[in-house]
């Protein structure tokens, strides 16, 4: 008799699947293949622990390893073309224990189902690509509306024309879609937001148990290259590296509460900006870790690790993704993914 | 460099080249504005029956003065500072109310406020506090006399305000469609091309030539007036 379980694992053997583009490698993830590892330290804030009893929210200082990333497939490095980057965090807890908190920098996510994003994925799977002809322009700027990108130099498939016209039928993705084609690229990785998008169920310290997003804030500020220019292909690696060497950079951990009446099972739709937002803690990322391979390549995070005082919501997207990281880590032969076996 | 890639270099600067520019505002828009008029979104916040959405809600209510030389806009510069004292006593009575202010713009005496709370009730206090202050400076303002004394004309006086309240543009960009479509009387969930959302964009700020941009920051979200004021034991 097939389980739930069995159900998950199947659709995320075709999600990843249906995720790798022609241009990828089986080597490396399916999504936010290339990246760069450093590692920090994560300090709760003087109230987080009111809110949430996880063990990283106490207030001691708790060592973190973060792999940031661009969130194409291809496996090669592009870091000037827009595109979502992804931040995962790894907080190492006592007794070799552990917690992951993975986001990017798109605030939601394109399908409020694993089945719809299995769709989206067959939908937006890379096609070739030449822009917009100069009739097509044309016609684009006298019906009001933007044309088509230019390709970037190199470039010559894309996921964009698939991705739009999927939104066209799908008004969950249309935010999605819209905010991915319109998000640039960051001067820095340390130079973006990231959102975790996912809601999760943190309980307080009088047990109060409350619907939560969070979100990495940089302290340095966000800031966008000038997509003007013609876009460098690879940087962001080198810039975190130089950064570091001359000193560290920190994130602000801020966790948004949710209300009766907001999506928590919906990873499409955001909260209200004015909904009541707690600062947990800061991360000071440190170093860029010595071995990569380790602490970025063959690291395999899972938002499902989660420790005592966080919960998983009842989000179906985020349910599949436990089983979509372990397949994932397990065809690129990561290092065990926290739930292998399991 | 080829011809046609000289042209598609050329379509691409289109938007900033001055002819296409005044193409597009005398003839492109005004075919599409033509062809698909939007209806003016109403003003003010939106109803919801969440918590954080009820409290700290933005009024940027733009009053067009009927004099707008310097003469009249001194006018009404006069009629707010005279009535300072009453205004600020006011506020206080009114007791939701985080930040107000007044703000002459070109032609137009402006009130920017913070409150909690339903806005027709908020507007109600006002006028059972200030009605007077209200009269003054509708004495002023473009097609106001008719609702002086605005203590009895309540209701017709709220309908003015929440008309002349700014439309408050979606938090989120994609949402003008569900706004357009409840609007129109179509259905959520309408199918739309993503594309055409700068278009949408455009001919909405056909009918509504002003607005504010979003919900607005706040440092203490979900709080109301009252609250703060207890957590700080200023009391009222």
């Amino acid at each position: 008799m097939l389980t739930a379980a069995d159900d998950d694992s199947r659709l995320a053997e075709k999600l990843v699947e249906a995720l790798y583009r022609p241009d990828g490698s089986r080597a490396l993830r399916p999504v936010h293949a290339l990246g760069i590892g450093a590692t920090g330290t994560f300090v709760a804030s003087q109230i987080a622990s009111d809110f949430c009893v996880a063990e990283h929210f106490s207030g001691e200082p708790i060592a973190t390893t973060v792999r940031f990333s661009n969130g194409s497939g291809c496996a090669t490095a592009h870091d000037g073309w827009s595109d979502v980057r992804g931040m995962a965090t790894r907080f190492h807890l006592a007794d070799a224990a552990a917690t992951d908190l993975v986001a990017m920098t798109l605030p939601e996510f394109f399908t409020a189902t694993p089945e719809a994003f299995l769709d989206f994925a067959v939908a937006a799977r890379p096609a070739p690509y030449k822009g917009e002809s100069v009739w097509g322009k044309l016609r684009a700027l006298l019906r009001l509306e933007l044309p088509l990108r230019n390709p970037y130099p190199g470039e010559t498939i894309s996921p964009d024309s698939g991705a739009i016209a999927f939104a066209d039928d799908h008004p969950n993705a249309r935010l999605a879609v819209f905010g991915a084609a319109a998000i640039g690229a960051p001067l820095s990785y340390v130079r973006a937001s990231y959102h975790a998008v996912h809601t999760f169920v943190v309980t307080g310290k009088d047990g109060t148990r409350r619907h939560v997003r969070f979100s990495w804030q940089p302290i340095a500020g966000v800031a966008n290259t000038n997509k003007s220019e013609t876009p460098v292909d690879s940087y962001l690696s080198a810039e975190l590296r130089t950064r570091l060497e001359k000193g560290s950079d920190r994130f602000s951990l801020v966790m948004t509460i949710g209300e009766t009446g907001d999506a928590f099972d919906d990873p499409t739709r955001p909260w209200p900006p004015h909904r009541v937002r707690i600062a947990m803690g800061t991360m000071t990322i440190e170093a860029v870790a010595d071995d990569q391979a380790e602490a970025s390549e063959r690291l395999s995070f899972n938002p499902w690790l989660l420790v005592h005082g966080i919960e998983a919501s009842d989000d179906p997207v985020l349910r599949v993704r436990k089983e979509a990281y372990k397949i994932s880590s397990a065809r690129r032969g990561g290092a065990p993914c926290p739930f292998a076996g399991v | 460099m080829s011809l046609e890639s000289r042209f598609g270099r050329y379509v691409d600067a289109l938007p900033e080249k001055a002819w296409f520019k005044f193409l597009a505002t005398h003839v492109v828009v005004p075919y599409w504005n033509w062809g698909d008029p939007k209806p003016k979104l109403p003003g003010g916040p939106r109803p919801s029956t969440q918590p954080s959405e009820n409290v700290q809600r933005m009024m940027n209510l733009v009053m067009p003065l009927a004099d707008t030389s310097s003469l009249g806009r001194a006018k009404a510069v006069m009629a707010i500072a005279q009535n300072a004292e009453e205004i600020f006593a006011g506020l206080d009575n009114v007791g939701t109310v985080h930040t107000a202010r007044f703000v002459i713009l070109e032609d137009n005496l402006c009130m920017i406020s913070v409150y909690d709370g339903d806005f027709s009730n908020y507007i109600r206090d006002f006028i059972e506090t200030i009605g007077s202050v209200f009269d003054d400076v509708m004495s002023l303002v473009k097609g106001g006399e008719v609702l002086i004394p605005t203590a009895q004309n309540v209701d017709a006086f709220i309908d003015w305000v929440h008309e002349h309240d700014l439309f408050q543009a979606p938090d989120f960009p994609t949402e003008l469609f569900a706004l357009q479509d409840e609007r129109a009387g179509r259905k959520r969930g309408t199918p739309h091309e993503l594309r055409s959302l700068p278009r949408e964009l455009i001919l909405q700020l056909q009918a509504n030539r002003n607005l504010s941009l979003g919900g607005g920051y706040r440092a203490y979200p979900g709080v109301s007036a009252a609250q703060v004021r207890s957590r700080f034991g200023m009391g009222w």
